[in-house]
């Protein structure tokens, strides 16, 4: 076990600096793909402070509480990208041509490869800045935040990403059932954008569904209760169930999908 | 102009059947746009009861979800991911050349396949707007007047939107590849064009920035005459204004593309 973990570190450690040559290669989309990150952030936070012209909080999150929030939303995209953002819709793609085929003959798990093959490396600069900025606005943050508070918030951090991954991946195996489904990234972002939004301002039974059985609100949300409200063992507890039975179905859509997958364009 | 017409019509015809291949992306566009709604109805929602509010800069809760709803609709339709992407690859890949040599115009081909490749949308998003009628009679199109002028603003504001689109494509013969501009356009229209956060509820500093440049032409123009939101009598500026924006976009497209087609060296081809 312990071999096979090294191994795949290795594989991964190769994966990163292959990507890191190749956006090197392509410096005006490196400094792009910067470029967007900070469009995006931009938007999103202006987005909230046009909402925080009409109202003082969001249910349980202030103004402060909905700046850190988005902060973790940002920095949740931005790790994600890093590992797994390149990846989940290269699927689509593999199926289209008939890629799969010499993926799958590889003396390698195919579920790794396909879901590690690409590092956005530039993700590193934009995760460096926003680890600072989270840092700063948690220390000028109204109430203290303690150690304990950073504890759950990073292991509920990591399952956030996971999560969004089991979806993404999950949505982007779709196209073993549909042949191309190349609206699966647009499906996908329309999704996602219920985790770019604090679960206060959900009500009744959706909410509840954000929790459970369309973890959206475990993305961001609880993350950011984490460190800024009371931590919750039982709420961390629930994440790292949902993070498990998210993962599992996604092990078994890709190994659903791969029965269908018939290889036809190669 | 009968051979432009049955040229480009032709175009049209293609992008169309291509278009109902892939039916799929029309339940798509469809999740897309009540998905959205649905966002922008639980935070209004909130807003509305935590402040005990009646009405938000005019708006009463329902006129503002069918404002937002409108919005969301003609954002869809005026935005060009699939052509964009098929454009700039054609010019890096050097897949262009095939309008250098034949008499066909880059633009207005790309332009028709942009209509024809949105078909499908058109098709279930006027579906959707018929029972968005029904629903909230009175809401959006008072009058026939308001049908016909949300039309013409529409085919305005499509056409505005791919000239915009075209120049940013036009950037592809210098820098090769582009789309991260046309991606960080698509994700600052969302919110500045109006799509999910109507432009009257902006501050007034960035309403007074928006009146000056040609986006506000893009979404809240339309949705303003469908909710009757604009007097009829200020409709003959707007149009105005935003056909005028339109010349100097697409003149400004052209420029960029005679430019850009002196430098560029079909490396790719």
């Amino acid at each position: 076990m312990r071999l096979m973990v090294h191994r795949y570190l290795i594989l991964w450690l190769a994966f990163f600096r292959n990507s890191l040559s190749r956006d090197m290669e392509f410096k005006m989309n490196f400094i792009g793909n910067l470029f967007i990150d900070t469009i995006f952030y931009g938007s999103l936070y202006f987005f909230f402070s046009v909402i925080f012209s009409y109202v003082d909080s969001l249910g349980d999150f202030s103004r402060d509480a909905v700046i850190i929030f988005l902060i973790i939303t940002y920095l949740t995209d931005t790790v994600f990208l890093f590992f797994f953002g390149s990846n989940t819709f290269q699927v689509n793609r593999m199926v289209v041509r008939g890629d799969l085929d010499l993926l799958l003959l590889k003396p390698v798990n195919a579920l790794f490869f396909i879901s590690f093959r690409y590092v956005s490396t530039y993700a590193l600069i934009s995760s460096s800045i926003l680890i600072a900025i989270l840092f700063r606005a948690t220390y000028l943050y109204s109430s203290s935040i303690g150690i304990y508070n950073y504890i759950m918030f990073f292991f509920s951090f990591l399952m956030g990403i996971l999560i969004l991954y089991c979806v993404e991946f999950m949505i982007a195996c779709l196209v073993f059932w549909y042949k191309n489904f190349s609206v699966g990234g647009w499906l996908a972002s329309e999704l996602i954008k219920y985790s770019r939004r604090p679960d206060s301002i959900y009500s009744g039974i959706f909410r509840k569904a954000l929790f459970t059985i369309f973890p959206m609100a475990l993305v961001s949300s609880l993350p950011a209760r984490m460190l800024l409200f009371k931590p919750d063992i039982i709420l961390l507890l629930s994440q790292l169930l949902i993070t498990v039975v998210a993962l599992s179905l996604a092990i078994v859509v890709w190994n659903k999908g791969l029965l269908k997958y018939d290889s036809a364009s190669s | 102009m009968f051979i432009f017409i049955r040229k480009y019509s032709a175009v049209l015809k293609i992008n169309w059947i291509q278009a109902l291949e892939y039916r799929a992306n029309a339940l798509v566009g469809v999740i897309a746009i009540i998905s959205g709604l649905f966002i922008e109805y639980q935070i209004w929602s909130l807003i509305f009861k935590s402040q005990d509010l009646t009405h938000v800069n005019g708006f009463s809760f329902n006129e503002l979800m069918v404002f937002i709803f409108l919005s969301i609709i003609v954002g869809q339709l005026k935005s060009s991911w699939h052509t964009s992407g098929e454009m700039i690859e054609g010019i890096r890949t050097g897949d262009i050349n095939k309008f250098l040599i034949r008499p066909i115009s880059y633009f207005w081909y790309h332009f028709m396949m942009f209509i024809g490749v949105n078909s499908l949308y058109y098709t279930v998003y006027s579906i959707i707007l018929f029972i968005l009628i029904a629903l909230f009679p009175g809401a959006i199109f008072q009058a026939p007047i308001n049908f016909i002028g949300f039309i013409f603003a529409l085919i305005v504001s499509i056409f505005l939107s791919y000239s915009i689109y075209y120049i940013m494509i036009c950037l592809a013969f210098w820098f090769g590849e582009v789309r991260s501009i046309v991606v960080a356009y698509n994700l600052i229209m969302l919110v500045l064009a109006g799509q999910y956060i109507p432009i009257r509820l902006f501050p007034d500093s960035i309403i007074q920035i928006m009146e000056l440049t040609p986006f506000i032409y893009l979404v809240d123009f339309p949705v303003s005459i469908a909710t009757g939101r604009i007097p009829i009598d200020m409709w003959l500026i707007n149009f105005f204004y935003s056909v005028i924006w339109c010349l100097i976009i697409w003149c400004l497209g052209h420029f960029v593309y005679s430019r850009g087609i002196r430098k560029y060296e079909a490396y790719g081809s």
